[in-house]
């Protein structure tokens, strides 16, 4: 009996102590704007369908997102003035763009084979959100499927190659 | 079947029988009636502006100031070459008859109303309409070039690898291959390539171009036929002319080899023999890819363009220069054409600048003290000569029309006389052209 009411008394003295030892302190508060932070992550619109897709590309524009879907990094500008001066030399436009295409796919950053067969749905997806900006309709995601997966030999690079080659692939 | 649409059927059918023989596939009610006089035109747009004193007149250095005269065009026209005060090399000709002689030579023809600018120039010879657009916009022009009229009217339908158009530049130039003509456009328009652009600059990209096999082509197609069908908006709603897969694979090819054999110092250049290629200008260039698209294709219908005497504007020398330069591209370029045996007897080469210069000089002097010409639009700047030669059993030989005052046509008569050769001329609906064939040229 001693012995609590010994330990109830150190309870209270340490009790004490400690709320007596506690500094008063008041929280200032302070509005922070973040009006102009940049976090290197570009805004890209998703498209809901490819009906939303009205207006065409400009020579520069198509040679631009070209370079950046394929190497994804902007185009010097370097290159970009010669594509521009090398489409605008040749009167069929879609030949020119079909030979730059080819000309790049040789360096281009894409998914191997074994990347594509790994996961054909994600695959399916990602690309279409690469170049398209939009996700594929299920209808797409079946024909993109059901051609990758019964043949063997259709390659990331012949997709992409249709991409784009592809009219939507001209809009935006 | 109910009796009202019991007639109603027959009678459409009774009509697709009597109309549908006469509906061709390019989509005419009716094939082209005229002869043709030969199957291939070349039109050589002699252009950057030249003066009819020092072209077809022979003056040279005479409205300097100073009594030397004589021909700097040799390939083009008769007589002597300037002996004195030369401030040009002179190169041997390539032709040892001047074109001229090989047809007739239209001495004086004018060009009537609308600016004397470069693109202006250019639009009117190719498009036989006057025109008063006045900025060098990148824009097709509103009348249908003469591709377009060639391509329409022909029967049967002629596909876009038998029409080429070269030009020296880029600039607005490019934008002359077809037009915004409701009824004509890109579905009818030709080729168009800048050669020192496709073949020696940027083009040098496209060297190593490789080509799908044909396995990957059938994916690729096979792909790229679902998506395109996915989409509303088709192929032909893009800017430009669409060439037919086999043809675009000739093409493509085209380019790739000439691009490799220019690399690979394989072309022939127009240039006489001993001379360096550094003297090489634009307008050689553009003359001898022009052969090279003839020699690979046998179009039926070419255009090709010189331009770089426009640097009259500063400098007279180099202006005479570069016109001695481009007279003998032109001498070469018939040459090469008389030696290809199926073209040689074919071929109608029809030469015209796109417009003169000012009677009067701006008040820049070169390094020889000569005086420079603008143009604009003054009465000089409106005289211009033309050349139409041909076969014999065609073309008069050696005829000489028209004189000062006296001009036997216009620069909107060139794609008339060309319809009127490839024989689409009553073909094309009336009042779509301002000018009329130069008949005279021919027997």
């Amino acid at each position: 009996m001693r012995a609590f009411k010994r330990n109830i008394l150190l309870a209270f003295l340490l009790a004490f102590v400690f709320a007596s030892c506690k500094k008063e302190t008041t929280e200032k508060k302070q509005t922070i704007v973040y009006d102009n932070v940049i976090y290197h992550v570009d805004t890209i619109p998703v498209y809901k369908s490819a009906a939303e897709k009205t207006r065409q590309k400009t020579a520069n524009q198509y040679y631009s997102i070209l370079y950046s879907d394929l190497f994804q990094k902007s185009i010097p500008s370097k290159e970009l003035a010669d594509l521009t001066q090398l489409s605008l030399s040749i009167g069929d436009k879609k030949l020119v763009n079909e030979m730059m295409i080819k000309n790049y796919l040789i360096t281009a950053i894409i998914p191997t084979d074994a990347e594509m067969r790994k996961d054909i749905d994600k695959f399916i997806n990602l690309t279409y959100l690469k170049f398209y900006l939009r996700k594929p309709t299920q209808l797409e995601l079946y024909f993109f499927r059901d051609m990758i997966t019964n043949d063997t030999k259709v390659t990331p690079t012949n997709i992409y190659t249709s991409f784009t080659l592809s009219n939507e692939y001209l809009y935006y | 079947m109910k009796r009202r649409q019991f007639i109603r059927t027959s009678a459409l059918a009774a009509a697709g029988v009597v109309v549908a023989p006469y509906i061709l596939p390019s989509g005419r009610l009716f094939a082209a009636t005229g002869t043709r006089l030969v199957n291939h035109v070349v039109f050589v747009l002699f252009g950057g502006g030249l003066r009819i004193q020092e072209t077809a007149l022979q003056q040279y250095l005479a409205n300097q100031g100073l009594a030397t005269q004589g021909n700097i065009l040799p390939n083009l026209f008769s007589g002597a070459q300037p002996s004195t005060n030369l401030v040009y090399s002179k190169w041997t000709p390539a032709l040892s008859k001047p074109l001229a002689s090989y047809g007739t030579l239209f001495k004086e023809i004018s060009y009537k109303t609308g600016p004397t600018g470069h693109f202006n120039g250019h639009t009117v010879a190719m498009t036989g309409n006057y025109t008063n657009t006045q900025l060098d916009l990148r824009i097709n022009p509103d009348s249908p070039t003469v591709f377009e009229y060639y391509r329409k009217h022909t029967d049967p339908a002629k596909s876009a690898i038998n029409a080429w158009w070269l030009s020296e530049g880029l600039g607005p130039y490019t934008a002359l291959n077809y037009s915004r003509h409701a009824n004509y456009g890109a579905d009818f328009g030709a080729n168009f390539l800048s050669p020192v652009t496709t073949f020696i600059g940027q083009g040098s990209k496209l060297a190593n171009t490789p080509d799908f096999q044909a396995d990957d082509v059938l994916r690729i197609d096979k792909a790229l036929n679902f998506l395109d069908n996915s989409f509303d908006k088709a192929g032909k709603n893009l800017p430009g002319i669409v060439n037919s897969e086999a043809d675009k694979i000739k093409i493509e090819q085209f380019i790739k080899d000439t691009i490799n054999r220019t690399q690979q110092s394989k072309i022939n250049f127009a240039l006489p023999s001993g001379v360096n290629q550094s003297e090489l200008t634009g307008d050689l260039l553009n003359i001898t890819y022009s052969w090279e698209v003839i020699n690979a294709f046998e179009p039926e219908l070419m255009v090709v363009n010189t331009f770089n005497s426009d640097i009259c504007h500063s400098d007279f020398s180099s202006y005479i220069q570069n016109m001695h330069k481009a007279d003998y591209g032109v001498g070469w370029l018939w040459n090469k054409i008389q030696n290809h045996p199926k073209l040689k007897n074919d071929t109608i080469m029809i030469c015209m600048p796109e417009h003169g210069r000012n009677d009067v000089a701006n008040n820049l002097y070169d390094s020889n003290g000569l005086k420079a010409y603008d143009h604009t639009s003054d009465d000089n700047s409106r005289r211009v000569f033309a050349i139409v030669a041909g076969p014999s059993s065609v073309v008069k030989q050696g005829q000489v029309l028209g004189s000062a005052g006296s001009p036997a046509g216009e620069t909107i008569d060139i794609i008339p006389t060309i319809a009127h050769i490839l024989g689409f001329e009553k073909d094309i609906p009336s009042g779509m052209l301002g000018g009329k064939a130069l008949t005279a040229a021919f027997n």
